[in-house]
């Protein structure tokens, strides 16, 4: 038998991060009841019958709704997200796997896809389940733009996992990786949930692509990918090591 | 070679020759550590270990095909079946499945094969551990405690195995605090205690001799 090459030993370690997930579900529901959670008690917060133009009043004065529901959605992603990223290697860290891991003949940016690629997973599996939880308490109605929403949070994804993973992969080696996780994290998360939210906020508000990719915020979306996706298969080797 | 103030194994410097070298020493003495430092998981503080003159470093991939290891754990995961564990090993070294089933036949796994790693007894996750760290037939073996928790069949299936993928050009380093075993059919021994190489022997046909 030829031997694999990269995608294919890549592809396997991610079936076996799903296979492992799927009979130990240890990741996942944690992940969605805490969105579930999060979008029940958000939906409680604002006033009934509200319209996403509709004004509200903040601390920092008067914004839209549309504005602080493009904020809930975010922020219970970003927050679901390192949930699970926390948990990124622990299933490896059973029984000493990571140091056999370790030891295979594939490049460590390999591992890096695989481990990204499992935790995309599980944020498109929360996404699926928390985006329609919120069109239904917030009465989202975005008609065509729901396909702008869908390119949105795939760009925002893409960011996310590899930022995540990257960060995940220097936590494991600390006593206390699940504080330490997001103070790695979070600095390095505001450019893209920024955008995320601006984005998400102007779609909300009823702008179509055109409008909203006038703003530039795609392109920020883009380079942060393109960034951290590099420097996290390029330095994933020495986090790890 | 230190954690924090802890110096776990001091200034080493020794040539491992082809064929089985027991490391002897009681717990705490640095056998684990210099498996791993030798595996290339852990880097030395000071200094190198090489592989033919080439400096063992985990990162290196082609040095990483040549190296089976099993540590304190097994190295498996738990919620993987036993022949789930080594197929999934045997696509990443690159091996043909029938390897997968010699491997089980030849540690007499077959019973256990369908078993979940998490379900296993103490004795045969070391074994499924080590059918995993022979899978890829590397040339250099390090096997830390290889023997614990199991039954004397176990051990000799164990034993067994070590000599079957002994040949040469090929060096395996058996850490045990309980020599007996590993002397029966070891090529050298060392003794280390405290950190320190207090002792390296090699077998000759006449007896032993004191090797460097």
């Amino acid at each position: 038998m030829a031997e694999r090459g990269f995608v294919g030993k890549t592809s396997v370690l991610i079936r076996k991060d799903l296979l492992v997930e799927l009979r130990g579900r240890d990741t996942l529901p944690p992940m969605l009841a805490f969105c579930v959670t999060v979008a029940l008690l958000l939906a409680f917060s604002l006033p009934g019958n509200t319209v996403m133009q509709d004004a509200v009043e903040v601390p920092i004065g008067t914004i839209a709704i549309a504005d602080v529901i493009a904020g809930f959605l975010w922020i219970t992603i970003l927050f679901a997200g390192l949930i699970g990223f926390a948990r990124t290697f622990e299933v490896d860290r059973a029984e000493g796997a990571l140091d056999a891991l370790l030891l295979v003949p594939l490049d460590r940016s390999g591992l890096f896809a695989a481990k990204a690629l499992s935790n995309l997973v599980y944020i498109v599996v929360v996404q699926l389940v928390l985006v329609p939880v919120f069109a239904l308490f917030f009465s989202l109605g975005l008609g065509a733009d729901w396909l702008v929403l869908v390119l949105v949070i795939a760009l925002v994804d893409i960011g996310f996992v590899a930022v995540g993973t990257l960060f995940a992969s220097l936590a494991a080696q600390t006593r206390s990786r699940e504080l330490i996780l997001p103070v790695l994290a979070l600095p390095a998360l505001v450019p893209i949930f920024l955008a995320a939210v601006e984005l998400t906020s102007d779609l909300f508000m009823g702008g179509g692509f055109e409008a909203v990719a006038a703003r530039g915020w795609f392109g920020v979306l883009i380079v942060f990918d393109l960034v951290f996706a590099t420097v996290g298969a390029l330095t994933f080797e020495f986090a790890i090591d | 070679m230190s954690y924090g103030s802890t110096i776990a194994l001091k200034p080493v410097d020794l040539t491992l020759y082809d064929g089985v070298t027991g490391l002897f020493g009681p717990n705490g003495a640095g056998k684990s550590t210099l498996l791993r430092v030798l595996t290339g998981l852990l880097r030395p503080s000071a200094g190198a270990a090489l592989l033919h003159g080439d400096e063992i470093r985990s990162s290196d991939e082609s040095i990483r095909r040549r190296i089976g290891y099993v540590g304190h754990e097994a190295g498996l995961y738990p919620r993987l079946s036993v022949l789930e564990n080594l197929e999934l090993f045997s696509d990443l070294h690159g091996l043909a499945r029938g390897r997968v089933s010699e491997v089980i036949e030849q540690l007499d796994m077959g019973e256990w094969r369908a078993t979940r790693v998490a379900a296993l007894s103490a004795g045969l996750k070391r074994r499924a551990a080590v059918a995993r760290a022979v899978l890829h037939e590397p040339d250099v073996l390090l096997l830390d405690e290889p023997y614990a928790n199991l039954d004397d069949d176990a051990s000799e299936r164990v034993s067994a195995t070590v000599q079957t993928w002994r040949a040469p050009g090929r060096v395996a380093v058996i850490a045990t605090h309980g020599a007996k075993r590993v002397k029966a059919f070891a090529d050298a021994g060392i003794i280390i205690q405290r950190g320190n190489v207090i002792s390296y022997r090699r077998r000759t046909p006449t007896g032993y001799e004191v090797a460097t």
